[in-house]
């Protein structure tokens, strides 16, 4: 009982936080200067029909009834057309959602592995470990776009190791099953697609990744600090453990969980710089989409990439709450 | 949200009975001291930045693209001669000042939610609380990103836009200290004495909100310098010849491989009021102390 009370609540909270943002964005496109009809049919359009086609969209409708039909619209995938390519704005980010994904994918897993490395070796004070958290602390006060800029500097410019934009260099890439390049280059057996996918990913991925990294980093060594001076430490080391099986088996095992709920919060600051990341690297998805549609004032096509974004981030805050209620009971208030 | 989590500079820890009585003055290392120096000065510096700058932010004084130290010109100059040193100074400006302004908002606005919801209890405090959920649930720089480019793209825009989105943190810390301060025997003390509501809220609960507030606050002034300057490099800031630190490097990305310095510059002055703040932030708190 108590178990589905926790499951409940959790799901309802997300289901008001959806609705809330869904009323925000509403409320956003309804008083944006730039009257989407006018911007679909251009500024000379005759009255007649601009009345028409506002009539034709509902935008003369009560301000509930169109609040309604708008989650209507949302829940049965439909998040209208963008006024610049002038598809359905859930086409273009079914086109351009795989290579979003395949980079923050990437991105989280390099900031996973280094905050790992940086909270257990900042804990255990290895010896260069302060170095580390040095350049990793000042990375994080950087802006992505610097870490960009210097990257490809550095990476591009002086050293020609990895390329500067795009995702492949290959015209005849594979593009099926997945649409993750690494994946389906893989499947179809092109190891030379595999391996220039994977140079595109390395620059804009750790740039995206190293903030998110010290932040979940600082917060695995603080729990872990504080785990290793707990009674079931001093028991470990009592018995004989070495110090490295304490540290890993105990003491990092139980610190994951703050790790793990901070890495759920450093999702929304990931998007924020996917955004960025994408746009100057000539990444094709939503986040170029969303930057090419800001200087045209393609609302539709922003509220959609937000509307996504903000659920897929409201979704995986929730999913992790769940999973550390799964993993300790304790928490489920 | 930025979250900023604890994270401690190297102090000597002092226990026992060697711990010096002015502790407070003595947690505060030679670190935190050019932190906070080097924060008043790069506030002086947006102060003043009008008189410090040598060139006005539009004049073209130089031939386009000089290196960084060529033709008397410290930082360089951009695509159309303009310097770069003038409208870095005038960048920090606008950059930190927003920063400051956003804070304070954000201050002001969640710890009055806080301070009420706090101090009420009852079904205002879980409604607020509530409210104040919903949007630190929200994934804040997104959300600004919309509301901007619904607005239209501005300086007051993207501020009104982040103004919206930061307030939640500081609704939720203010709430919390006044929660544990009802219950302290000063304010029974001062109920006895026939304190009245608006009284006991702004003279015993509030101060007691203000250290931990501060903390925070100092600890994410550079989260929001990143934030409003990434917004402006996206085309969200004030528009074109501004000179924005964001913008200025967006525009000039077309040269990087050529002329560097066009945007590497002003986004290492980004960088360098983001480490200056960082490092205050920390300072701040061991000043005040850590909670």
């Amino acid at each position: 009982m108590e178990t589905v009370r926790f499951y409940g609540s959790r799901l309802v909270g997300m289901i008001g936080v959806l609705l809330v943002l869904a009323f925000m964005v509403f409320c956003l496109q309804r008083f944006t200067p730039a009257d989407p009809v006018r911007v679909k049919l251009g500024a000379n359009a005759q009255p007649q029909i601009v009345k028409a086609e506002r009539h034709r969209l509902g935008y003369d409708d009560p301000l509930p009834v169109q609040y309604f039909n708008y989650i209507k619209g949302i829940v049965h995938g439909d998040l209208q057309d963008s006024l610049r390519t002038r598809h359905p704005v859930t086409t273009d980010l079914g086109n351009t959602l795989p290579a979003t994904l395949e980079l923050t994918t990437f991105a989280l897993v390099i900031a996973l592995i280094l905050a790992l490395i940086l909270g257990i070796a900042s804990a255990a004070r290895v010896r260069g470990a302060g170095a580390l958290r040095v350049v990793l602390v000042a990375g994080s006060s950087a802006p992505v776009f610097l870490l960009a800029l210097l990257g490809i500097l550095l990476f591009y410019r002086k050293l020609h190791w990895l390329p500067s934009t795009g995702r492949t260099k290959y015209l005849d890439a594979p593009t099926g099953p997945t649409r993750f390049l690494t994946i389906d280059s893989l499947i179809h057996g092109r190891f030379d697609v595999f391996k220039d996918a994977l140079q595109h990913l390395i620059l804009p991925g750790l740039c995206i990744a190293i903030g998110p990294a010290v932040s979940i980093g600082r917060v695995l060594r603080s729990s872990i600090v504080t785990n290793l001076r707990s009674d079931y430490v001093r028991t470990a080391r009592a018995k004989g453990m070495r110090e490295w099986a304490v540290l890993w088996k105990h003491t990092v095992r139980n610190s994951l969980g703050a790790a793990l709920s901070m890495t759920g919060l450093q999702v929304g600051l990931m998007f924020a710089g996917v955004v960025v990341i994408e746009s100057i690297f000539a990444w094709p998805g939503i986040g170029f989409y969303t930057v090419q549609a800001i200087p045209r004032l393609d609302f539709p096509a922003i509220a959609g990439v937000t509307l996504f974004l903000g659920a897929a981030y409201v979704i995986i805050n929730t999913a992790v709450e769940v999973l550390q209620g799964v993993a300790d009971p304790r928490l489920r208030v | 949200m930025a979250v900023a989590e604890p994270f401690t500079v190297a102090l000597p820890k002092l226990r026992g009975r060697n711990r010096p009585q002015f502790e407070m003055l003595r947690r505060v290392g030679w670190l935190d001291r050019v932190a906070l120096a080097a924060f008043v000065v790069v506030t002086l510096i947006a102060i003043f930045a009008k008189v410090l700058a040598p060139h006005s932010a539009s004049a073209t004084p130089g031939d386009p693209f000089l290196a960084p130290g060529h033709g008397g010109f410290l930082l360089g100059t951009d695509d159309v001669g303009r310097d770069i040193f003038s409208r870095v100074l005038l960048g920090i400006q606008s950059t930190w000042l927003a920063s400051l302004l956003v804070i304070g908002s954000g201050v002001l606005f969640g710890g009055l939610i806080g301070l009420v919801a706090g101090a009420t209890g009852g079904w205002v405090d879980a409604v607020l609380m509530r409210l104040t959920d919903t949007f630190l649930a929200l994934p804040g720089p997104v959300l600004a990103i919309t509301i901007v480019a619904a607005l239209g793209p501005s300086l007051w825009h993207t501020l009104i836009a982040v103004m919206i989105v930061w307030w939640p943190l500081y609704s939720r810390i203010v709430r919390g200290e006044v929660r544990a301060l009802a219950t302290r025997p000063h304010m029974e003390a001062a109920r006895l004495a026939g304190a009245g509501r608006l009284r006991l809220m702004f003279r015993h609960l509030l101060p007691g909100a203000v250290p931990s507030t501060l903390v925070a606050a100092s600890l994410d002034v550079s989260a929001l310098v990143i934030t409003l300057s990434s917004l402006s490099f996206l085309g969200l800031g004030a528009p074109a010849p501004a000179p924005e630190l964001g913008a200025m490097s967006a525009r000039g990305i077309n040269y990087l491989i050529e002329f560097w310095w066009v945007p590497v510059i002003p986004a290492l002055a980004v960088f360098f009021v983001a480490v200056v703040a960082n490092l205050a932030g920390d300072g701040a708190r061991d000043l005040i102390g850590d909670r």
